[in-house]
């Protein structure tokens, strides 16, 4: 590895990779042209940069679509400047002196890494290479034989080469790899044949079963985890998440220093636990029902619209399609003809006839484009006015504004909203705290009497008892921790009409903004066309001119 | 008058003289008219036989006499038709007929009778009318009643079953000759048995056998006699549309039209000027009135070819047809046959011009119904009186209820005297019919036309029906179809002709689905390749060199173009995804279509052009900006550099060898293919059942064999009981006892006997080797003393003769050994044989 110190390292500057590609470039007549000009780096798709004496991986920013790069034989210590290079295949970094594997975690299509020949003590940092089918650490520094266990994480990885390392000195060499990599099919260029292989795994049997289970465990609770984000997701779509449980119930009282407190007043605890508490939750899961019927709602009515915007986008272009298709098979006559024609006033004639069916196509194009157009805005006029209706409604039935008011298109009754009759509003929060405030407070005011008449025997906490010091006081602590109750339940109402709101503003843009873009777009399309086809009748033109 | 005919008849005759007395009061103004007509007829010396007619002093004219008139003078101007094949009696062999054929029972006289009198009857009533046929005579000159010819016959072959079987049948089977005088009923009707045995046949021969095979088969059906139009008497098809071309009428399903959706977009508003529009449609109309006036025109005209000219003789023309009449199997409706084409029409039919009289095995009725209106008022309800005057009473039809009065008035009168006679006449009924058991053989039956072969000219369609393997490539129908009505020839087996071959894409490594040629282009269909290619068309130009075998093989045409279109690869996105590529051969140029995005109206295009190889100072141009016009949707940077475009001429130049390559070899492929088909075509060998004895050779052969070895069983049997002892015992006086000295003597002498012939045997032998040695030796002789100057054909002559004079020297030596091998065994068995022997054996076992 010392082998070229004795010569100055030198520097992947712009000159050198010039000439790389310039050499590694196309032959012969292609060749030529490629000279002619001239090679640039982001259309490059192999580089091959061996026994350059490279210190430093540098300059490489601007070979995008590269695929293969060799860069073996140097004296590169570290990976690096290879994050742009995201289209690589094959790498080849044989025979360096690198250290630690590092810098590849933009390299999600590398399928092919020779690392052989360096001084990597440790296999990691490869998570990125999901495709990685061939992986060779020859001639390294590698000691643990556990190590290998990190590859098993590479399902496609079929070749594997570990000679010259230290573990493979290790007698359970071969069999422990063969156990621990059962998709292995060569090692250290070798083929591992069935046999070996069944070996290994009766061997090995006892610790890749409880690995295995290790690993579906891992699994199965990354799964869980997936699916419960997705469920929380989809509840928040339907901006009634964490309303199906205590939750709004307990992040109530959890700031609530007081209602703490009078919990442990007797009588209170009995009232907050049985009587308060399940109605309010029931009321929170109707609310969390009604919000995910009306996502429902709203989907279907999304899907609705984008099917038919779909159908009539769909449609219009078959028909502009076959309006380019009859014109090109005119076309290609009309040019012919134009082509063989000698007389030069037909020619003229021919070619204003053709300009004229240039046009005509044009403006025929246009047309259906404005067509749609309008018949799109239209469209998208009543879907706005549609959603925000949808929306309008499950705000105002949440916040009951209109409590068991039909919703304005009257296609339910309360029969088929049986939630309606248990309460599902917030305004119902509000009116079961009030109650419950009162009740508290009517409890608390009872044993305040008690014990200025002395009459209270219970023994009462000191925090707790400091509390009934006088009316005033009691009465603010219940009127305080019903404040906080109520401003739970107001920002939680807050928050739900402000993100469905935002939700719809959000979706009506985007409609409104893609409906431009495609707009524009065809528009651009149906120019460049009735460009091209003019810029071949000019040419055609010219060419007459010049006859 | 008139009464004393009817009182000599029944009273049946009496009421149906009531009945046609009611019809001739009412037109009884008419008299004049018809006395004139009387008269006209008298001097053109009408042939017509109306023996009553001059007698009736009264007679009637109706609207049917007019028309009979209008015939009658038309009929006039006519010339008789030439005769086709005619179908005589001198042909048939009526001495070995039966009894039944050559004369007639007593109950047949009387029925004879009875129709006589019912022909005079009727005659004397309906002067105007043809006379009704009633008895023609039949193969033996015999007048037999059609009821009797009528043989209700259920057939043994299940076919046969149902109408419409069973009528392609007899159209099939039967030959059709026409009637030696299409103006009048045959005077001859032959039993079906002689129809069946000569396959030919008139409509009442038709018409008689297909109902006597209906009536047994159950249905209610009736032979008829009656004119029918000239294509239908002379069973022309050609103006008709061959039945097998007819396609089931699609049954076009309506789109389910899915319920507009909720945002489905609003059609665009319309501008257009309501005027302008309805000017514009009268304009479109008017430009309708015409277009369909001249395609109106055209049509007539065509019409008016393919139309012959219309019949004089239409109206006038007697045919015989089959009525089937609903009730019975399940028909549903009543309905007619034509036996000659075995079609069925509804009574309604134009081509059904009239009705005289119909017939089944039972009973025969008149129709008195006015066919002014061809067949299409007729009801068909032979209980009517009014309507059908039957012959004999006692069928199974109800009567109607005669409500008139008068009726009643008239029959009280006859009553007392005809009362017995009437009775008598009620239990009068049709005699049996006279015609043997109806039988076809299974060959003939199989063989179905006669000589197994039968072709039907439709209107542009040519049917050909052959009987199973009458033609050794199993060909059994063919169907052709004409485009206009004039003849073609075809030729499908050249190749490079018009033909499309179609192929199970799966079976195929490479996809091919069709195939599609014409003099000039090859169309190719594909499915599923792994290159999407789904077409390709190849366009040949003329050939360059003229060769005197001019094929695929030696000498390929030039391609000018190859067409190749691919389906969407769904690997690549769509702008680099060729849909088409047209490679201009003769123009050294290369168009390219890509597919089109999804959300794009316009797809990629791109032309390679070749023309230019060396610049203005000589030097080669590889790539040149002109020489790829490119357009493209969303213009990308790399495609427009000339390396880019280089490479990718380059590999459409290899393309193009390769298309061109796969072209070449596709009519290689086409070449084979109709190679092996004529071998195929050629090389038929039909597989027949195994339980079909008659054709299958093999189990021909087999059963032969059997016979063949069952045969020599027998004559061994025979041998084995071969009395040796016989000659001997003749010499001795019959009904003896044999003595035991005879019994010995007779021993010695047989076994002497057998000795002998042993040794005459030998001996024959013997001396046939020795003349054939000798023969051979001299032979030889001969042969070397005049070998120099023998001719190689002497000698040739001599080599020939040698080996067989040795051949037969040998067999003779190896027959002599035999003989002396089994001479001794032979004897011992004899011997024994005799000792055995039960008439010697009581008197040799003393002996022994």
């Amino acid at each position: 590895m010392n082998r070229l110190y004795d010569m100055e390292p030198r520097v992947m500057d712009d000159e050198m990779l010039k000439l790389a590609v310039g050499e590694q470039g196309p032959r012969e007549e292609a060749g030529q042209l490629a000279k002619q000009e001239g090679i640039l780096f982001k259309d490059v798709l192999s580089l091959q940069l061996d026994f350059q004496n490279i210190l430093r991986i540098d300059n490489l920013w601007q070979f995008e679509s590269l695929q293969k790069l060799q860069l073996d034989n140097n004296i590169i210590e570290k990976i690096e400047g290879l994050e742009n290079l995201t289209h690589l295949v094959w790498l080849d970094l044989s025979f360096n002196n690198i250290e630690a594997i590092e810098g590849l975690d933009t390299l999600v299509n590398l399928e092919d890494l020779s690392l052989f020949n360096n001084r990597i003590s440790k296999i990691d940092s490869l998570d990125a290479l999901v495709k990685l089918q061939v992986l060779s650490l020859g001639n390294n520094h590698i000691g643990n034989l556990m190590n290998v266990i990190y590859l098993r994480r590479f399902k496609a990885l079929r070749t594997l080469s570990l000679s010259g390392n230290p573990v493979a000195e290790d007698e359970d060499y071969k069999m422990f790899i063969c156990a621990y990599l059962p998709d292995l099919v060569y090692l250290d260029f070798r083929r591992l044949d069935d046999h070996m292989k069944e070996l290994a795994e009766m061997k090995h049997q006892y610790s890749i079963d409880e690995l295995k289970h290790r690993e579906n465990l891992v699994q199965a609770r990354l799964e869980d985890e997936q699916a419960r984000r997705e469920e929380l997701e989809e509840h928040k779509a339907a901006f009634v998440e964490q309303l199906n449980g205590t939750f709004l119930f307990d992040s109530m009282y959890t700031e609530d220093v007081e209602g703490s407190k009078l919990s442990h007043l007797p009588g209170v605890g009995e009232l907050l636990e049985f009587t308060y508490k399940d109605k309010f939750v029931i009321i929170c899961l109707n609310i969390f029902e009604y919000g995910l019927k009306q996502q429902e709602k709203r989907k279907a009515e999304l899907d609705n619209f984008m099917e038919c915007v779909q159908e009539a986008i769909q449609e219009n272009q078959e028909q502009g399609k076959l309006k380019i298709a009859k014109f090109e098979e005119k076309h290609l006559l009309s040019l012919n003809a134009i082509r063989e024609e000698s007389e030069l006033s037909n020619i003229e004639a021919k070619i204003v006839q053709y300009s004229e069916d240039i046009t005509e196509l044009f403006n025929v194009l246009m047309t259906l484009e404005m067509q749609l157009m309008e018949q799109l805005e239209e469209t998208i006029n009543m879907f706005e006015r549609n959603i925000i209706d949808l929306v309008g409604l499950f705000v105002e039935n949440v916040q009951s504004l209109y409590p068991f008011l039909e919703d304005p298109l009257g296609r339910h009754s309360c029969l088929a909203r049986p939630w309606l009759n248990s309460g599902c509003t917030m305004a119902q929060c509000r009116d079961l705290e009030n109650h419950h405030h009162e009740k508290l407070l009517e409890i608390a005011i009872n044993i305040l009497e008690k014990i200025v008449k002395g009459e209270m025997d219970e023994d009462l906490p000191d925090d707790v008892r400091s509390l009934f010091v006088d009316k005033d006081t009691i009465v603010n602590a219940v009127g305080a921790s019903h404040d906080i109750h109520l401003l739970k339940i107001d920002n939680r109402e807050d928050e739900l009409v402000t993100r469905v709101n935002s939700w719809c503003t959000h979706l009506l843009d985007k409609i409104h903004k893609d409906e431009i873009m495609r707009n524009r777009k065809r528009v651009k399309e149906i120019n460049q066309y009735i460009d091209h086809v003019q810029s071949e009748l000019d040419s055609l033109e010219c060419g007459d001119l010049l006859d | 008058m008139v009464q004393a005919v009817l009182k000599a008849t029944s009273s049946l005759d009496s009421q149906r003289h009531a009945r046609m007395e009611v019809l001739k009061e009412k037109v009884e103004e008419e008299e004049a008219a018809e006395r004139e007509e009387a008269a006209e007829r008298a001097e053109r010396g009408e042939k017509t036989k109306r023996p009553m007619e001059v007698r009736r002093g009264e007679t009637t004219m109706t609207q049917e006499m007019l028309r009979d008139l209008e015939r009658k003078l038309s009929e006039i101007e006519v010339s008789v038709p030439e005769k086709i094949l005619t179908f005589t009696k001198d042909t048939i062999d009526t001495s070995k007929l039966p009894l039944s054929y050559q004369s007639n029972t007593l109950k047949e006289e009387h029925l004879l009778q009875v129709a006589d009198n019912f022909s005079r009857q009727y005659s004397h009533l309906c002067p105007d009318r043809v006379p009704l046929f009633l008895h023609p005579l039949n193969e033996c000159e015999v007048p037999k009643f059609v009821s009797t010819t009528i043989r209700p016959t259920l057939m043994p072959y299940p076919e046969l079953y149902n109408w419409d079987t069973c009528a392609q049948f007899i159209s099939d089977f039967l030959s059709m000759v026409p009637l030696p005088d299409p103006l009048k009923p045959p005077l001859y009707l032959y039993s079906s048995t002689t129809v069946l045995k000569y396959q030919k046949g008139n409509c009442f021969d038709f018409s008689t056998l297909l109902c006597s095979m209906l009536i047994g088969a159950g249905y209610d059906a009736y032979c008829v006699n009656g004119y029918g139009s000239r294509d239908l008497c002379y069973m022309d098809l050609t103006r008709e549309v061959c039945p097998l071309t007819m396609k089931p009428k699609e049954t076009v399903k309506e789109e389910e039209k899915a319920p507009p959706k909720k945002y489905a977009i609003k059609p665009p508003r319309d501008l257009t000027s309501r005027f302008e529009q309805e000017q514009e449609m009268k304009r479109q109309e008017a430009i309708k009135a015409e277009e369909e006036n001249r395609r109106k025109q055209e049509e007539a005209r065509l019409l008016e070819q393919e139309n012959a000219k219309t019949d004089p003789l239409h109206g006038l023309r007697v045919h015989s047809w089959v009525l089937v009449l609903s009730g019975k199997r399940e028909v549903p409706e009543s309905f007619f046959i034509d036996p000659f084409t075995a079609r069925s029409y509804s009574t309604q039919d134009d081509h059904f011009l009239g009705i005289e009289s119909l017939w089944n095995h039972k009973n025969y009725w008149v129709n008195m119904q006015d066919c002014w209106n061809c067949c299409k008022e007729l009801v068909f309800d032979l209980g009517d009186p009014v309507r059908w005057e039957y012959l004999l009473l006692g069928t199974d039809k109800p009567f109607l209820s005669l409500t008139e009065e008068e009726d009643e008035g008239m029959n009280d009168d006859d009553d007392v005297e005809n009362l017995g006679k009437e009775d008598e006449d009620k239990s009068f009924d049709m005699p049996p019919s006279w015609v043997e058991q109806i039988e076809i053989s299974p060959e003939a039956f199989e063989t179905r036309c006669p000589n197994g072969k039968k072709v039907i000219q439709y209107k542009r369609a040519k049917l050909e029906k052959w009987a199973p393997y009458l033609n050794n490539n199993g060909l059994v129908c063919r169907l052709t179809t004409y485009e206009d009505l004039e003849l073609h020839s075809y030729k499908s087996m050249q190749p490079e002709m018009d033909r499309v071959m179609e192929f199970y894409e799966t079976a195929r490594v490479d996809g091919l689905i069709k195939r599609e040629e014409t003099p000039k282009t090859m169309t190719e269909y594909y499915h599923g390749r792994p290159d999407f290619l789904s077409y390709r068309h190849v366009n040949f130009g003329p050939r360059m060199k003229k060769l005197a075998l001019n094929s695929a093989e030696s000498n390929p045409r030039p391609m000018v173009k190859i067409t190749e279109r691919f389906f969407r690869n769904p690997a690549k996105p769509a702008d680099e995804d060729v849909a088409e590529r047209v490679f201009l051969i003769a123009e050294e140029r290369i168009q390219l279509r890509y597919h089109c995005r999804s959300d794009h109206i316009t797809a990629n295009k791109r032309e390679f052009l070749r023309r230019m190889e060396v610049d203005s100072k000589g030097n080669k141009i590889i790539m040149t900006p002109d020489m790829c016009i490119s357009f493209e949707v969303e213009p990308m940077e790399h495609t427009k550099k000339l390396l880019y475009q280089y490479e990718a001429m380059m590999k459409l130049k290899n393309e193009e060898k390769l298309s061109r390559h796969q072209a070449w070899e596709s009519e290689l492929e086409v070449l084979e293919i109709l190679k092996l088909r004529e071998e195929e075509e050629e090389a038929h060998t039909l597989t027949i059942s195994i339980y079909d004895t008659k054709r299958n050779e093999k189990s021909k052969e087999y059963r032969e064999a059997m016979e063949r070895v069952l045969h020599e069983e027998h004559l061994r049997q025979v041998e084995a009981q071969l009395d040796y002892l016989a000659p001997f015992l003749a010499q001795l006086p019959p009904g003896e006892k044999l003595t035991r000295w005879q019994a010995v003597r007779l021993k010695e002498e047989c076994l002497n006997d057998f000795k002998q012939r042993l040794i005459d045997k030998a001996n024959l032998i013997q001396a046939r080797f020795e003349k054939e040695t000798q023969e051979l030796q001299k032979k030889q002789q001969w042969y070397q003393e005049n070998q120099v100057t023998l001719t190689p054909e002497d000698e040739d002559l001599y080599l020939s003769y040698c080996s067989q004079a040795m051949f037969r020297i040998r067999i003779l030596e190896q027959r002599l050994s035999r003989h002396k091998e089994l001479a001794p065994l032979k004897y011992l068995a004899l011997e024994e044989k005799l000792y055995k022997d039960p008439r010697l054996v009581e008197l040799l076992k003393v002996f022994v």
